[in-house]
Formats: structure tokens, C-alpha cells, sequence
């Protein structure tokens, strides 16, 4: 009996610690003893080994390749590149020197325009032995005329073949080393880094201008079709961002969902066009396997926005006329020569792109007008006056001190342009004086002189009138909008229906599209555009008839920019400055109205009309405003 | 420990069969029940430390447990790489499919240990340094344990090192993996393709269409768009403590630190240092180093030393993408998931830009000048409570502006209906009345689908000075500057040296960096920014202050694209929260102190200062000249 009760407390004692393990470790327990499995949803991931301290490197020391010589690489045999087949020693004084084999026998008109575009170009040189690149038109497809192997050939060295519509002819000869520039390549022959890719060009692409993108607004539409999608014979299928695309399972039975199929020429009216290149079924089921819809709904309109001005942009640049095409298959080559110090990628691919950002100016863009807030950068504080003194050839005594004392004025540039002796005394100035002797042509003005060490030029005519404080806020302004000109007066181009042609007139408006640059502010980068992107014809005209300079500076900018130029306020309606200072409202002397013609020579060799028209002045803030004068900082502005 | 437990299960039935040896048998079962709880309760207070040093959801082994794999002698081998792969030919984006994050799923395969026939390894089981890698791509977004679910697959077979595997056996090894499918979509990582003295350029393995990403790659051996170069990581990296870069340029142009370079390599280096002197620096291995120096950090130029890697000076490209394992995984899976996902591709200045460049340089989202149509004209959105009279009056007074085209009335009121259809003004464009659920000024700036033009009127219920000529001058204003806030009234922000913050300024002044969004036009897209990209909490802290949203519009405008705001003609205020106030002085001030508060926190939450300071204004070109009223395009322009 006590053995029992014995054994019944021991029992009892027994069970309660028993019954305590459990509970208080059981789980703890199971969880030791089971092996681990992982929570649901939680991923197991890659493994924390227990013995990850002791795993060995790699590599042992002396393995990296730093410490060893590597054999340098032979050229691979049979395929060119860039390295092998082609000898940039040629290339080395000023860049990239093009010679073009002239045509033999009859020549279509498209092909007689693509060698004068050529001849009139910056790359162009007259002579084989002193070009760096053989250039081989291959273009005509109608004529039936092949060509045959030129002169110079060398094995296609230096050479390249520009065909801008597919292969008309059968080779008639090895094309070896030369490069071949032509539309969509095959796979099989493109040579990558040395071959260059055109875009298909339609016989009636614009051989210059071109027209420009169709893009009116950054913004799609709301409400048009998010997706167009070519079809066979030209048609385009238009999907709505409310077709929903199939499940996800790679396969889609059901019709591609609603749309409506158009027959159009044009490309429709869709946020995105796919483009399926020959085969409209694979690009269906294409579309419907990667759910291309739920892909671009997704994407941001940040994006869309983005991409949007991208392809406009790429357009305008490079592709609107057979023109750019040809000059961006030469800039594409010239980059390559140049190496490293080519255009940048931003420079490529931001407004105004490569061909407008040359890169004998620099390669670096901070130093152009355009990349200032891409690169966290500002114009510098300063500018160079460059006054052109031409007949009669008075001293601009009054415009010097004037401008000199304005001060962000770092240096005045006298530029001597006409018959008489240069005066041996000028008036001292604050900054430094610099007197250039003039070639008496009047596109000197534009010339990019080494002297001018600012970015900012504010140029001048010996008759101009200005104050000093009209020369500080134009300045300020000209920080704002640093790629604009800035001037002080106005001129306008108008469509002269009874004319047939473009006019001009200086007369007041309500608008203007043109800046006279007798008193106007610019980045000195438009003086190298002027000099050296422009073709020879057009300086010509500028130095026969002096009044077209004027057009034709305000025709590069407003090309470039594709914005109108600004306004400042004139003060004074100062009468001694007649030929350049409009005077009131009545009869008043008209500034000299360039050659009638003018503008219209300089729209037809620029292909299009680049003026725009603003409708604005930039005044300073208190401007005429009813408040006490001593509150404003531009007070002589104002002065009547 | 498992043992014990079934000991304790068995035992109580066995008690009163074993009378004699009781005690020894309840003195054991004692000690163990205790010994049972001791361990539970050091685990009960213990197990903190425990679970935190290794999570229980990662597997926690030894590298010498994983299971052995046979491969018998005649087990397929892989094709050779296929060189003509690229992603559209060898990769299978489709299992890749669509996904919201636009982020590729990797999946990991176990480690194996793989043997031969005669259970000779085949390679070492893991190096550290790919143990480490795949420890990184388990932890990033882009691991998937569900290889059903994957799109891209890691072979744990370690190929780092070729000279630490047996060529053919890997290659067997590869091809029996579970999903290997000639290689479709697999990635492997290679550094070392050979060794010294010939490096291969790429890994010998046999491995058909898989990914390589490798160091060393050749233009032969590199599959263009389809393989990865990736740099070799130098183990001795992990310990490089990199200097902050110093201000000011560069010391140096060019910098050659590489040892053992082809001698011709060399002279052609030194050739470019003589002729450029000190922007190049040459450097070389260290022939008399003391004792104790590791040379593989040491460089030399004739008797100088330098501390490598320090010397380099590219910093953030080093951290970014070269100094640990985990950023070279980490890139890698960032470049192929760039190639299946590209419209959600990380830019070339994200790839590209140290971060703090970012605070300086601007990417405008509306890069492309254009001036957009005039005939698209804008949307008015009047924000309105409750104050029915004013705000008819002032619909009535916008309609009057030839370029509106469409009138939304966002109805902040809750409580109250909007009037009904028969009693607003009728007018000659649509008006749509959008009532929002909640009364916050953020309703203004929604992107309300109703919005079909780019340009938008804010304006408020209670602005009816405003003269429809200034109103459509200013809408011609927008066009001509359509990234920027186009507005009447200009504010300014100021420092203030004593209190050393920012302060709001609404006096006379000749500066402007404000508009007042009472009145003001602005791009469409703006809202979408406003809407869903305000940095910060900065749209609740004005929903909250029910203040300062159109500061904070300022604020958002010029971060992003850099400009400073456009001031339209002579308009110095609309009505008098600043000046007239019943209480006069006191609520002017408590007004001021709170649009300064804002400007401190809204130029903390932006980490800068965005606000460009102008001293222009944009007035009608004839704007105050002395010209015949009657012929200006906007006479009636308003007063302050």
C-alpha cells in the first residue's frame, strides 16, 4: 500500500514534470528534431553554408590576368573592321575630306542634286589625293547605268559605297575593303563598326529641308489608339488600350481582339506603331504572346512622353531628307576617326544632334549653347563685344564706352572692315581693346575669331546706339536663353501670296521672327556654324548683298533651335541711329530691306522655312510699371 | 535528443513490470525528464540569438554534405557555344512573359557535388567567390525558388575558374540539368577562361546557347547584345578603401596601371606620355619595394609609388559595378533584364551619372522645342467650394478668351451639390463639373481625364480682374514656352542671412522665381508629375496647411526641367490675402510666415533649391510703345 502511494506520488510528480517538458519544450523540440522545412511563402534561397569561411577563391595569386603578358590578337582574316581595313592617316589634318567619283555618262536629276548637296558640303574636297574617304555613288536604279570599277580603287581602301535604294545593280566588282553604306542590310554582309545601316528611303524623299516631324504636341492624345500595327499591303490595325490581351500561357486562340483595320498610306493616328517588317502573322502572334498591349499600358507616360519627342527628334535630325542621311553616314564615319574624341552619345542623341553640334567646335558639351542644364552648368557671366565698323568707317567712340561699361563686358573686338586707315588712338577702356583689320567681306562678321574667349558675343555695327544698361538686362536675358539670339530689333518674314514667295519687312508688328544682329546677342558657336556648316553659295550671298547676312544668321540659329529669337526693350527712338532704329509711327527712315530675293535664295538652299514667329517682348519686371522709379533697377529703359 | 523523447514514451508501461530495479530505473527516467527541461529552457531563453544569426527559412548545411552526382563517361555533351546567338535567335523571352515589376525571375539549381565514373571530382564543389555570388542573387528581387516560374537559369556548377574544372566533364555536367534545353536561357559566370601564358577569351566549356557572362571576352568570342562582359574581380578588392575624390579636375587625362602590358602596348603608352607630360601617367609594377609591402597594391612610375587601386580616381564606377562580387551578379541580371524589359530599361545616365551629378543637371521631360498649335487652345480648370456667384462670373469672363476650348469646374464641396445644369452661365465650349470625394487642394492639379488639350488654365473662383486679352496673351506666352509655369503675379524667394532660411517675398521687386497658380498655364503633364511624383510628403503637408500648393508647383516645375518661371505683363495681384485684409497687418504676417515655411520644407524634402531667379518679364511685343492702340494685338492688357 505505501509501495502504491509511494508509487502514485512518483507517478504523480512523474506526469507533472512530464507534462511540463512538453509544454514548455515540446515545440521547441519538434522543431530541433524535424528537419527544417520552409514557412510557406518564404522563398529557401541559396544556402548559408556552415563552411562558407572556408571555401577557397577562385583564383589563386599570379592567375589574374594583371600580372601576366597577353599576346596581342591577330587580325582575323577574310572580314573587315574598322582597325584593319581602314587607314585613318589620311584623316588626320581637318577631319574627314571627301572626295566623290563623278558620275559617267547621263545621270538621273536625284542623282546630279545628292553630288552638288555632296560638292556644297563642309566634308567635300576636290581632289583624290587629299581625301581621306572615296565616296562611290551607287543610286540609280532607273537608269539601268552600273558602275564600274573606278580609278582609285586600291581595293576598296578609304572607299565608301553609298547605296540609297537596294542593290540595283549586280556587283560588277569586289567591293574588298571599302565600306558600304545602303539600306537594310542582310545579317550575312553587314559588317559591324564598319558598314554603316540607312534607313529605306523612298524614291521621294526630300532631297534637302524635308518635312518636318508631324509631332505638333509632347503629349499623345487622350483617346487615340494605343497600338497600330502594320498589316500586309499597307494597311494598320489600331488596338485600344481597352482590347485586353489573352492570359498568360503563351498561346491565344481567340481573334486579336477588337480594332478596326484601316487603308491608309500615312501612318494612323496611335501612340505606338509596330512596325512587323514582312511577315504581319508572326508579328500578331508576336504581339499577343508578350501581351506588347499590357507591356505599354505599363508603361509610364513619363516614358511614352519621352519617347515621343525622341523619334521626332531622331527624324528631324537625321533622316527627314537624303541629305541628312548622307550627312549623318559621313558624321558616323568622322566619329570614327576621330575615336575617343567624337561626338558624345548626348550630343547624338539631344536636340540638335550631331550634325547640328559639330564637332571640330568641341566634343565637350559644356561648351555649346544647348547642354547647359543637361550638364548642371551655366553660361559664364561674361560676354565680348565684337564691333563692326564698316564704310564710312567712323570710330564708334560713344557704342565703345557704352558697352564698356557695362560690367559683364570682358573684352571689345574692333573689327576693321572698310577703306580707310585704321586710327592709331582708341578710347581707353576698362576691359581690353582688340582691334581686328577685316578682310572687307561682310561675312567676316561671323567669323569664329580665337580672340573671343567668352561664350557670349554681343554683336555690333559701328552705328548702333545703346546704353549701358539696354546692353546689362539684354545680357541677363541671353543667360536665360543662352542657345537664342537676343536683340533689341525686329524684322519679320511673311508668305506673299501675290508673289508666290517669302517676304520680308521690318516694319512694326505684333510679331517678329528675325533679330537684326547689329546689336544682338549669340553664343560665339554660332560663328563657327556660319563659317563652316554652312554651304560656300550661301556666305557668297551674304558678301554680295551685305543686308542677307542678317537673314541668314537668324535663319541657322532659328534651324538649330527651332525656336523664335527674343526681344528686348529699346529705350530710346534715337533718331541719329536711323538706318538700324525705327523711329515713330509716322514716315520714319526704313532700315535698308535686304535683297528681295534674299530670303528667298537662303529658304530654297535651306529646303524649308525655319523662322518662327514670336508674339512676346521680355521686358524687366517693373517695366513702365506705375511705381516709384527708385524701386527699379532698369529705370533708364524707360526713358522716352 | 530524439531518442530520449520515445525513451519517455515507452516508459511508464514498463514500470510495474521491473519491481527490484525501480530505483536505479526512476533515478534515470528523473535525470532525463529533468536534463529534458534544462535544455528547454535554455532554448526557451536562448533561442533569440539563435534565430537571429541564421534565418529559419535558409538552409543551414555543410558543402560537404550536398549530394554526389555520377556521370557516367557517356553522358551527353553540350553543342560548342553556338556563336551566332543573339537574344531574338537563342533566348526564350516568352518564359519571361509579362510581368508588372518588368523584373526577370532567376531560379538557382541546388548544389550538386559532381563526380566520374571512378568518383573523381570533377571540379571543386564552390569557390567563396561564386558562393558569394549566388548568395546575392538569392537575396535580390529577382530570385525565384519556382523553376516553373523562372526565366533565367543558374547552373550552381561553379565555372569561374577554368583551370580549376575538367573541360568535358562540366560540360556533362550542365547538359543533365533539369531544364537545360541546349542552354536556353541559362547564365554562367566566367572570370578566367585559361591562364597564363595563353588566356582564352572566352570559356572552353562546351555550353550551346547558354549566357556567358565573362571577363576577357574577345571581338571573336563575344556574342554582340547577347553575352555579358563582366569585369574580373580581384579578391583583394574587398579590403580597398577608396579616398573621397578631391574638388577640382582630374590630376590626370590618361592612366595605365596595368602590369605585364605587350611591350609595343607599352611603347605606344609612353610615346602618348612624352608628348602629353604630366595628364599622363604610365604606370608599371614596382621592382624595389621593402620588405613586407604587398605589390600587388603598389604601382610605380619610374620611382615613384603609388597606392593602387587608389590612384585610378574612378571612384563611383568602382563601388558601382567592379569592387564586390555582388555588384558585378547584380549588374549582370540588371543588363539582361534591360534586354527582355527594354522600355523599362535604366538609362544610360542612371547606368552612367554618380548620383550627385543628378542635383545639378536636369533632365526636362519636355525636351523638344516646339511650339504647339494654336488651335488646340487650353482647358480652364477652375478649383470652386461653394462660391457659386463668383465663380459663374468668373466662367463667364474666361469664355470670353478666343482660345479656350474646354471649361472644367473641379466641386470641392462634399457637403453641397453642385447648382444645377440650368443655372450656370452658357457659354460657347464644353463645361464639365468634376466633383472630387474629398476638399483638398490637390484636386487642382489631378490629371483629370477630361483634359484633352496639353496646355491648362489654373484658376481660381474669385479671378475675375483679369482681361480676356491678357488671359489669351498669356496662353500665346505658354506656347511659346510650353515647358515652363506661365502665371500673372510674381513672387520671389529670398535668403534671409539672419534668420539663415528661406523666406517668401511678395514685395515690389525686380525679381521674379514664383507664379501664383491663382491664375497661371502650365503643361497638362505637370499634373501627372504633381499627381504621382511629388517628392516627399510635400502633397499631404499642403492638403494638411490647406496652403502653398502652388509654391510647391513652382518648386516641382523647375526641379524638373531646370527654368525658371515666365511672368506675363504688369499683374501684381489678384485679390489681398497679402495687403487688405480685414485684420489688416496681423493676417498679412501670419500669411507671410507660413509661405516661408513652406519654402523651407519643400526645399528640405527636394534636397535643394530649385527656384530660378529671373528679371524679365513677357509683355505684347508693342507692349507700351508708342504705336496706334487700335493696331495692337492685346491693348486691353490689364493693370497691376
Amino acid at each position: 500500500m505505501q509501495s502504491w502511494r509511494r508509487r502514485k506520488s512518483l507517478w504523480l510528480a512523474l506526469s507533472a514534470s512530464w507534462l511540463l517538458l512538453v509544454l514548455l519544450g515540446g515545440f521547441s523540440l519538434l522543431r530541433l528534431a524535424l528537419p527544417p522545412r520552409p514557412r510557406p511563402g518564404a522563398s529557401q534561397g541559396w544556402p548559408r553554408w556552415l563552411d562558407a569561411e572556408l571555401l577557397q577563391s577562385f583564383s589563386q595569386p599570379g592567375e589574374l590576368p594583371e600580372d601576366a603578358v597577353s599576346p596581342p590578337q591577330a587580325p582575323h582574316g577574310g572580314s573587315c573592321n574598322w582597325e584593319s581595313c581602314f587607314d585613318t592617316s589620311k584623316c588626320r589634318g581637318d577631319g574627314l575630306k571627301v572626295f566623290v567619283y563623278p558620275a559617267v555618262g547621263t545621270i538621273s536629276e536625284t542623282h546630279r542634286r545628292i553630288l552638288a548637296s555632296i560638292e556644297g558640303s563642309r566634308f567635300y574636297t576636290f581632289s583624290p589625293a587629299g581625301a581621306c574617304l572615296l565616296l562611290l555613288l551607287s543610286l540609280d536604279a532607273q537608269t539601268g547605268e552600273c558602275s564600274s570599277m573606278p580609278l582609285q580603287w586600291n581595293r576598296g581602301r578609304n572607299h565608301l559605297v553609298l547605296r540609297l535604294h537596294p542593290a540595283p545593280c549586280p556587283r560588277t566588282f569586289q567591293l574588298g575593303q571599302a565600306m558600304v553604306a545602303e539600306a537594310s542590310p542582310t545579317v550575312d554582309s553587314f559588317r559591324p563598326g564598319f558598314d554603316v545601316a540607312l534607313p529605306f528611303l523612298p524614291e521621294a524623299h526630300p532631297l534637302r529641308g524635308g518635312a518636318p516631324g508631324q509631332l505638333r504636341q509632347h503629349s499623345p492624345q487622350p483617346g487615340v489608339a494605343l497600338l497600330a500595327l502594320e498589316e500586309e499591303r499597307g494597311g494598320w490595325r489600331t488596338a485600344d488600350t481597352g482590347s485586353s490581351a489573352c492570359p498568360w500561357d503563351g498561346r491565344c486562340e481567340q481573334d486579336p481582339g477588337p480594332g478596326q483595320t484601316q487603308r491608309q498610306e500615312t501612318l494612323p493616328n496611335a501612340t505606338f506603331c509596330l512596325i512587323s517588317g514582312h511577315r504581319p502573322e508572326a508579328a500578331s502572334r508576336f504581339l499577343q504572346a508578350l501581351q506588347v498591349l499590357a507591356a505599354l499600358q505599363e508603361m509610364s507616360p513619363a516614358r511614352v512622353l519621352a519617347l515621343r519627342q525622341q523619334t521626332q527628334f531622331l527624324w528631324d535630325a537625321y533622316f527627314s531628307s537624303v541629305e541628312k542621311v548622307i550627312h549623318t553616314t559621313l558624321e558616323v564615319i568622322q566619329d570614327r576617326i576621330f575615336g575617343t574624341s567624337a561626338h558624345p552619345s548626348l550630343l547624338w542623341n539631344s536636340p540638335p544632334g550631331a550634325l547640328l553640334a559639330l564637332s571640330t567646335f568641341s566634343t565637350s558639351p559644356q561648351d555649346f549653347p544647348f547642354y547647359y542644364l543637361q550638364q548642371g552648368s551655366r553660361p559664364e557671366g561674361r560676354f565680348s563685344a565684337l564691333i563692326w565698323v564698316g564704310p564710312p568707317g567712323q570710330p564708334p567712340l560713344k557704342l565703345i564706352q557704352a558697352v564698356a561699361g557695362s560690367q559683364h563686358c570682358a573684352q571689345i573686338l574692333v573689327l576693321w572692315s572698310n577703306e580707310r586707315p585704321l586710327p592709331s588712338r582708341w578710347p581707353e577702356t576698362a576691359v581690353p581693346l582688340t582691334v581686328i583689320d577685316g578682310h572687307r567681306k561682310v561675312s567676316d562678321r561671323f567669323y569664329p575669331y580665337s580672340t573671343i574667349r567668352t561664350d557670349a558675343i554681343l554683336s555690333l555695327d559701328a552705328r548702333s546706339s545703346l546704353s549701358t544698361s539696354e546692353v546689362d538686362f539684354a545680357f541677363l536675358v541671353w543667360q536665360s536663353f543662352p542657345e537664342r539670339m537676343v536683340g533689341f530689333l525686329t524684322s519679320s518674314h511673311f508668305w506673299d501670296e501675290a508673289h508666290g514667295g517669302w517676304g520680308y519687312t521690318a516694319e512694326r508688328t505684333n510679331e517678329f521672327s528675325m533679330v537684326l544682329t547689329t546689336a544682338a546677342f549669340y553664343h560665339r558657336y554660332y560663328h563657327t556654324l556660319f563659317t563652316h556648316s554652312l554651304p560656300k553659295a550661301l556666305r557668297t550671298l551674304a558678301d554680295e548683298a551685305p543686308t542677307c547676312v542678317d537673314v541668314l544668321m537668324n535663319f541657322i540659329v532659328a534651324a538649330v533651335t527651332k525656336l523664335p529669337p527674343i526681344k528686348v526693350p529699346y529705350g530710346k527712338q534715337r533718331q541719329e541711329a536711323a538706318p538700324l532704329a525705327p523711329g515713330g509711327p509716322g514716315p520714319r527712315p526704313k532700315p535698308p530691306a535686304p535683297a528681295p530675293d534674299c530670303i528667298n535664295q537662303i529658304a530654297a538652299a535651306f529646303g524649308h522655312m525655319p523662322l518662327l514667329s514670336s508674339r512676346l517682348r521680355l521686358d524687366p519686371v517693373l517695366f513702365k510699371d506705375p511705381v516709384s522709379v527708385q524701386r527699379k533697377k532698369y529705370r533708364s529703359l524707360e526713358k522716352p | 535528443m530524439c531518442a530520449s523523447v520515445k525513451y519517455n514514451i515507452r516508459g511508464p508501461a514498463l514500470i510495474p513490470r521491473m519491481k527490484t530495479k525501480h530505483r536505479i530505473y526512476y533515478i534515470t527516467l528523473f535525470s532525463i525528464v529533468l536534463l529534458g527541461l534544462i535544455a528547454t529552457g535554455m532554448f526557451q531563453f536562448w533561442p533569440h540569438s539563435i534565430e537571429s544569426s541564421n534565418d529559419w527559412n535558409v538552409e543551414k548545411r555543410s558543402i560537404r554534405d550536398v549530394p554526389v552526382v555520377r556521370l557516367p563517361a557517356d553522358s551527353p555533351i553540350p553543342e560548342r557555344g553556338d556563336l551566332s546567338c543573339r537574344m531574338h535567335t537563342c533566348f526564350d523571352v516568352y518564359r519571361c512573359g509579362f510581368n508588372p515589376k518588368n523584373k526577370i525571375k532567376v531560379y538557382i539549381y541546388a548544389l550538386k557535388k559532381y563526380v566520374d565514373d571512378f568518383g573523381v571530382s570533377v571540379s571543386n564543389t564552390i569557390s567563396r567567390e561564386y558562393n558569394e555570388l549566388l548568395m546575392a542573387i538569392s537575396d535580390s528581387d529577382y530570385y525565384t525558388d519556382d523553376i516553373n516560374r523562372a526565366c533565367l537559369f543558374v547552373p550552381s556548377i561553379d565555372v569561374l575558374n577554368q583551370n580549376t574544372l575538367r573541360i568535358k566533364e562540366t560540360a556533362q555536367a550542365m547538359a543533365q540539368l533539369s531544364r537545360w534545353d541546349r542552354g536556353t536561357n541559362h547564365l554562367l559566370f566566367n572570370m578566367l577562361p585559361g591562364g597564363p601564358p595563353d588566356y582564352n577569351t572566352a570559356l572552353d566549356v562546351p555550353r550551346d546557347r547558354a549566357l556567358l557572362a565573362g571577363g576577357g571576352f574577345s571581338t571573336w568570342t563575344y556574342r554582340q547584345g547577347y553575352d555579358v562582359s563582366i569585369p574580373v574581380y580581384s579578391p583583394l578588392s574587398a579590403e580597398v578603401d577608396l579616398p573621397e575624390k578631391g574638388p577640382g579636375p582630374r590630376q590626370y587625362f590618361l592612366l595605365s596601371s596595368q602590369v605585364g602590358l605587350h611591350p609595343e602596348y607599352r611603347e605606344d603608352l609612353e610615346a602618348l606620355q612624352v608628348k602629353h607630360g604630366e595628364s599622363v601617367l604610365v604606370l608599371d609594377k614596382c621592382t624595389n619595394l621593402s620588405e613586407g609591402v604587398l605589390s600587388v597594391r603598389k604601382r610605380c612610375h619610374k620611382h615613384q609609388v603609388f597606392d593602387y587601386p587608389q590612384v585610378l580616381q574612378a571612384r563611383w564606377f568602382w563601388e558601382a559595378y567592379f569592387q564586390s562580387i555582388k555588384a558585378i551578379a547584380l549588374a549582370t541580371l540588371q543588363i539582361i533584364n534591360d534586354r527582355i524589359y527594354p522600355y523599362a530599361a535604366i538609362s544610360y545616365e542612371e547606368w552612367n551619372d554618380p548620383p550627385a551629378v543628378k542635383w545639378g543637371s536636369v533632365s526636362n521631360p519636355l525636351f523638344l522645342p516646339l511650339i504647339p498649335p494654336q488651335s488646340q487652345g487650353f482647358t480652364a480648370i477652375v478649383l470652386t467650394y461653394d462660391r457659386v456667384e463668383s465663380l459663374f462670373r468668373v466662367i463667364t469672363e474666361v469664355s470670353k478668351v478666343p482660345s479656350l476650348s474646354k471649361l472644367l469646374v473641379v466641386w470641392n464641396n462634399q457637403n453641397k451639390n453642385p447648382p444645377e445644369d440650368s443655372l450656370w452661365p452658357k457659354i460657347r465650349v464644353p463645361l464639365k463639373v468634376v466633383r472630387t470625394a474629398e476638399n483638398k487642394l490637390s484636386n487642382r492639379f489631378f490629371p483629370y481625364d477630361e483634359i484633352e488639350t496639353e496646355a491648362v488654365l489654373a484658376i481660381d473662383d474669385d479671378i475675375i480682374m483679369l482681361t480676356s486679352d491678357e488671359l489669351q496673351f498669356g496662353y500665346e506666352v505658354w506656347r511659346e514656352f510650353p515647358d515652363r509655369l506661365v502665371g500673372y503675379p510674381g513672387r520671389l524667394h529670398l535668403w534671409d542671412h539672419e534668420m539663415n532660411k528661406w523666406k517668401y517675398e511678395s514685395e515690389w521687386t525686380n525679381e521674379v522665381s514664383m507664379v501664383l497658380t491663382g491664375a497661371a498655364f502650365y503643361h497638362k503633364y505637370f499634373n501627372y508629375l504633381y499627381t504621382y511624383k511629388m517628392p516627399g510628403d510635400i502633397k499631404n503637408w499642403v492638403d494638411a496647411h490647406m496652403n502653398c500648393e502652388d509654391i510647391a508647383m513652382n518648386f516641382l516645375v523647375a526641379n524638373v526641367t531646370g527654368k525658371a518661371v515666365i511672368k506675363v505683363t504688369p499683374r501684381k495681384k489678384f485679390k489681398c490675402p497679402e495687403c487688405t485684409a480685414i485684420d489688416g497687418l496681423s493676417l498679412d504676417q501670419t500669411h507671410m510666415v507660413e509661405r516661408s515655411e513652406c519654402i523651407n520644407k519643400f526645399a528640405s524634402v527636394f534636397g535643394t533649391m530649385p527656384l530660378k531667379v529671373v528679371e524679365h518679364r513677357a509683355d505684347p511685343v508693342l507692349y507700351k510703345d508708342d504705336f496706334p492702340e487700335k493696331l495692337k494685338s492685346f491693348p486691353n492688357i490689364g493693370s497691376l
